[in-house]
């Protein structure tokens, strides 16, 4: 450090010595006493003419001084001034709540029973514990749409992966985690949904929550879906932007809405224009519903607003190849200003993706909070991801119409069930089901109203009556009480391409035989 | 507690290998311990390299100064002395960079508006980037676009390979040659060195994926839970000393996702001022009131904490429901750990929740690689919330949250990512099971490996950063920290070290505002036990005439650069 300063020292040169300090002083001081002087005779002058002006004069800069000098307070802050005797007092007093609550007695038995399994989650698995501990059950409760979970290839081909790439990447894309899989699986994504560009995230919910955040800010505006999955609900409250929710699915609402978001942006004239978003999900996690995006994109156009389409269940799901709604719709994916989807679900692997424009998906790489500041993905998965695709790319019917027969052939068994009411579209493998209202009010002795919990422990009860049979179900779980609408009890079954008709009919019949006993009992 | 007292603990913590070290605490050359370490064995039985030698006469020369170690470092860790024409002139070239970038902008509007077409209001539309928001990445960052996102192939390991890329249009786009380049890397989290594709870690993680599948497809509250994630989350709350955990999978989703689970609307979050993005996302998307203290100051979180709890909630004065101290174990950017000790006892007294995020702290820090409780020797129980990510030390990926049976319990109902998220992967969980199995000396056939590679770690971190300093560099960070920052100051040097960095194939990360202050961008290694010493020695040999070439030696150096080159 010495050497530092004494560098620096030598950098102020002695030039100002030189230059005569004793003459520049003298001039100084002469030009103080000069207009000091002109002061003090025009105070003299001014006070001899009129003496209550020196008064007045006098006074005002007295409010002035004493108005400077008071202390500054700022709006809102309405803090009390106390002695630290007080304050050491006040900190002994206060008890703060509990980090977190105790788990209700109805959590608890949640918790308790939650299935464990042991072995691949593919289409046929081992129960560790649960009603049906040991043997081995039909699950209908994974996202495996395409049935790539449990396909022995892609286990191989992962070992092969891990002898190359290891597992972790131990660092973020931007510094030195982007693989070269990483970028091949970007590309190959744009292609495969039609898009400019995409980029890779390695958590699905992360991907959304960091995409919407990243364009839409304070001063923009969104209007979305009422009936977006949690994922979709949060990144809209992170991005804290100004937000309409329309009714879920209901393009006329979405219409009002859109109409009076641009009246009053007009109304309010000049000022910087906002970027205007509608947000909504392929496939409804929520419901097992499909937007329709033909509607969307017409309204885009006519309102002057950007969609961005959250494709985490519907990729790989909906279309002719599986590349998602806009392929359902055979509409240009360009339509689609932010096109997000997922890797987790159909296709079997991890992380998520955005496929949007080559600026924007630049854009994301310093942005996107959730690409930026977290690892990027292993690479066994992003070849898992890249093996799925080129497979669904190469024989999208043996995966597609298989996905799509079971799909329908469950659906009409499902309807034709008594006191069972099936949510969702007509070709959509996320089928929500629920007893029906009327069956609900039967069940009552007393005629008491029925608490979520109550619907909640009778859906219990049905999927443990399906585990008994063999058929592996799943209640849709909430955090309820961070849900913008809590969405209703339900079972959600997942259909997949790698069940057999046998074993669409064999859930089908445990779902009947558990509709009819629970709904049997009084309660 | 002042700093500089802490300074000295943490180095004296650090001290635990039974070793011979010369006066500066430093092992000295021969009896080194890791002659077990199959890897490291060829360069320890080399002869004193370069270094060494420099390093013995100018310790013959400077005679014993031991104490003098932690207190110097202390000085340089808290930027006490920022040469000013240094401060200078950083201002200055930025004030330049930013003059030429709206220079640059204006003539180009003029001459080629179709180009900036994105950047105003199109058919009615707004531009999805604010011109002003992206000067920065168009004018500044795109000058240095090179020296980031960086592709590689295999593994991320003491060495990785590079794809060799170039860029005919300033950066805009990059070709590959075809090429690949194996360079030494200073850059990758993989501390303990477990970022393998072979070795029984690999072994384990093949075993797992023969038997469970890759994927889950499913959430952990649905049908996501497997018995392997159920063990490794009991051998994750054995590991960090908690009761329980819970594991997800994405380091990032970890706090995101978690936090909104302990605080909501009416709590207090208190948080370090230069708290991850994530710690961030998870305040921001809680909804509770947030204030920030000053950085590692513990005097400032007390301060914030009277006046919190003295004041209650603005306008209502409603006691806040609870409050949540929210700090890192270490410091990825700075190479400074959280001042545990003292801030377990503020909890003591003010009744906080203490939430530590031990991403880069956990299997990196403390004799046991338990993290920055073990390294202080604090009872993770006075920690409320123990997290910790697997991408960095484990070579995994993922993290966790750890703590009372109370609160995973809860979390596990009420936690976003276990409702939400995806459920870890099988080859992760396979990575993260295995490779703490070793550290903790479980893995039977292996029983020493782990130690080894903690201790190899410890004095690996401990050399490099020596070394920088006695070559008069400016370092920040702690003794025995896996991190080391080296401040470049000029924005000029940070791509210039990069790329001459690159050019003697050794890979390291640069980071400049707006991820550090605007005055000390920086350089940022980080060791790892994957490291043997001739790596080390090449690294600071070259990372020396680097600093020869930019001027970056600001120290009085003991050996190589400054006055004793002169001599």
């Amino acid at each position: 450090m010495e050497s530092v300063t004494t560098f620096v020292d030598a950098a102020a040169p002695t030039a100002a010595a030189a230059l005569g300090d004793e003459s520049k002083r003298g001039l100084l001081r002469t030009a103080w006493d000069f207009s000091f002087r002109l002061v003090l005779r025009y105070i003299k002058n001014s006070y001899k003419d009129d003496p209550f002006r020196t008064f007045l004069e006098a006074c005002l800069i007295g409010f002035i001084v004493w108005y400077m000098a008071k202390p500054k307070y700022n709006i809102g802050n309405n803090e009390v001034e106390l002695t630290e005797k007080e304050i050491d007092e006040l900190v002994d007093e206060w008890r703060p709540e509990p980090l977190v609550p105790a788990l209700t007695e109805f959590e608890r038995e949640v918790l308790d029973k939650a299935v464990m399994i042991d072995g691949p989650n593919g289409t046929r698995v081992r129960l560790a514990s649960g009603a049906g501990g040991g043997k081995p059950v039909l699950n209908f409760g994974s996202y495996n749409f395409l049935g790539f979970v449990d396909s022995e290839e892609m286990a191989g081909r992962a070992i092969e992966t891990l002898r190359k790439y290891g597992v972790g990447s131990c660092g973020p894309p931007g510094f030195y985690g982007t693989l070269d899989v990483h970028m091949k699986l970007e590309k190959q994504l744009a292609a495969f949904v039609g898009h400019s560009a995409a980029i890779l995230y390695s958590q699905a919910f992360a991907t959304t929550l960091s995409v919407i955040p990243c364009f839409s800010k304070r001063s923009d505006i969104i209007v979305a879906d009422e009936g977006v999955s949690f994922m979709v609900q949060r990144a809209i409250f992170l991005a804290r932007s100004k937000v309409y929710w329309y009714k879920h699915n209901d393009m006329a609402d979405l219409e009002r809405i859109l109409g009076d978001v641009n009246k009053q942006l007009a109304r309010r004239g000049k000022g910087a224009l906002p970027r205007k978003f509608i947000v909504t999900e392929g496939l409804f996690q929520n419901t097992g519903d499909i937007a329709p995006l033909d509607e969307l994109v017409a309204l885009k156009h006519r309102y002057k607003f950007r969609i961005i389409l959250d494709e985490s269940f519907s990729f790989g799901v909906l279309g002719k190849r599986g590349a998602g709604l806009t392929d359902h719709y055979s509409i240009d994916p360009h339509e689609v200003d932010l096109l997000i989807g997922a890797l987790c679900n159909a296709i079997g692997a991890s992380g998520g993706f955005c496929c949007a424009d080559k600026d924007l998906v630049e854009h994301q790489r310093l942005s996107g909070a959730g690409y930026c500041f977290s690892a990027s993905m292993p690479g066994i998965l992003t070849v898992a991801a890249a093996d799925a695709i080129q497979a669904l790319e190469t024989n999208p019917d043996e995966y597609l119409s298989a996905l799509r027969e079971n799909a329908t052939l469950l659906r009409t068994l499902l309807k034709r069930i008594p006191n069972l009411q099936v949510d969702g579209a007509a070709t959509s493998p996320l089928i929500h089901i629920r007893l029906a209202p009327e069956a609900l009010v039967r069940m009552r002795r007393t005629g008491g109203t029925w608490t979520k919990e109550d619907i909640d422990r009778v859906l219990i009860e049905m999927t443990e009556e399906a585990q008994k049979d063999g058929v592996l179900l799943t209640r849709a779980t909430y955090v309820d009480e961070h849900e913008r609408i809590l969405p209703n009890p339900s079972i959600r079954i997942c259909v997949s391409a790698a069940h057999t008709r046998k074993e669409i009919e064999k859930c089908a019949s445990a779902v009947k035989s558990a509709v009819s006993r629970v709904t049997s009992k009084k309660r | 507690m002042g700093k500089g007292q802490r300074a000295i603990q943490a180095y004296k913590a650090t001290e635990f290998i039974e070793q011979p070290r010369d006066s500066d605490g430093l092992v000295v050359g021969k009896g080194d311990p890791f002659k077990l370490a199959p890897r490291t064995s060829a360069s320890l039985l080399k002869e004193q390299s370069t270094v060494e030698a420099l390093k013995a006469k100018a310790r013959a020369e400077a005679g014993p100064k031991a104490p003098a170690a932690a207190e110097e470092h202390h000085e340089s860790s808290e930027l006490a002395a920022v040469p000013t024409f240094i401060l200078v002139t950083t201002y200055l070239s930025y004030l330049m960079l930013i003059v030429f970038a709206h220079a640059r902008d204006f003539v180009g509007k003029l001459m080629h508006p179709e180009q900036y077409v994105q950047l105003r209001v199109q058919n009615g539309y707004a531009p999805m980037v604010s011109d002003f928001e992206s000067l920065w990445i168009r004018r500044l960052y795109g000058r240095i676009r090179d020296c980031f996102n960086r592709p590689i192939t295999g593994v991320a390991g003491g060495h990785v390979t590079l794809l060799e890329r170039f860029s005919t249009d300033h950066n805009r786009s990059f070709q590959f040659t075809g090429r690949l380049r194996t360079v030494l890397n200073l850059a990758s989290y993989n501390y303990l060195g477990f970022a393998q594709s072979e070795g029984p870690c690999a072994d384990k993680v093949e075993a797992a994926i023969r038997e469970g599948g890759v994927t889950q497809a499913s959430t952990r509250s649905e049908v996501g839970r497997t018995a392997l994630l159920a063990e490794t989350e009991d051998m994750v709350a054995r590991f960090v000393g908690s009761e329980a955990a819970l594991i997800v999978s994405m380091g990032f989703a970890t706090n995101a996702l978690n936090i909104p689970a302990l605080v909501s609307k009416g709590c207090l979050i208190i948080s370090d001022e230069l708290n991850h993005s994530s710690l961030v996302a998870g305040a921001r998307l809680s909804g509770a009131a947030i204030r920030v203290f000053k950085h590692n100051d513990t005097r400032d979180l007390e301060k914030q904490l009277r006046r919190s709890i003295a004041q209650g909630q603005p306008r209502t004065h409603r006691p806040w429901k609870k409050i949540l101290v929210v700090v890192e174990g270490l410091y990825s950017m700075e190479g400074e750990y959280c001042n545990l000790p003292k801030i377990v006892e503020l909890r003591r007294r003010y009744r906080f929740h203490l939430f530590v995020d031990e991403a880069h702290s956990i299997g990196a820090l403390g004799k046991r690689g338990r993290g920055v409780c073990d390294h202080f020797g604090v009872d993770p129980r006075e920690v409320d919330v123990l997290m910790g990510t697997f991408t960095k030390s484990f070579g995994a990926a993922g993290g966790y949250i750890a703590g009372s049976r109370a609160l995973i319990d809860y979390m596990r109902v009420h936690s976003h990512s276990a409702v939400y998220a995806e459920a870890m992967s099988v080859p992760v969980l396979a990575q993260v099971s295995s490779s703490m199995r070793m550290i903790m000396g479980e893995d039977r056939e292996h029983a020493l490996e782990g130690q080894q590679r903690l201790e190899q770690l410890a004095i690996n971190s401990r050399y490099f950063a020596q070394g920088l300093r006695d070559l008069g560099f400016m370092t920040l960070g702690e003794p025995g920290s896996p991190v080391i920052p080296l401040l470049l100051f000029n924005p000029a040097k940070i791509p210039a070290f990069s790329r001459e960095c690159l050019k003697r194939n050794i890979a390291v990360v640069v980071v400049s505002y707006p991820a550090t202050p605007i005055i000390t961008g920086r350089v940022r290694f980080c060791i790892s036990a994957a490291h043997t010493r001739e790596d080390l020695d090449h690294a600071l040999q070259q990372i020396s005439e680097i600093g020869d070439l930019l001027m970056l030696k600001f120290h009085k150096g003991v050996l190589l650069g400054g006055p004793a080159k002169a001599e």
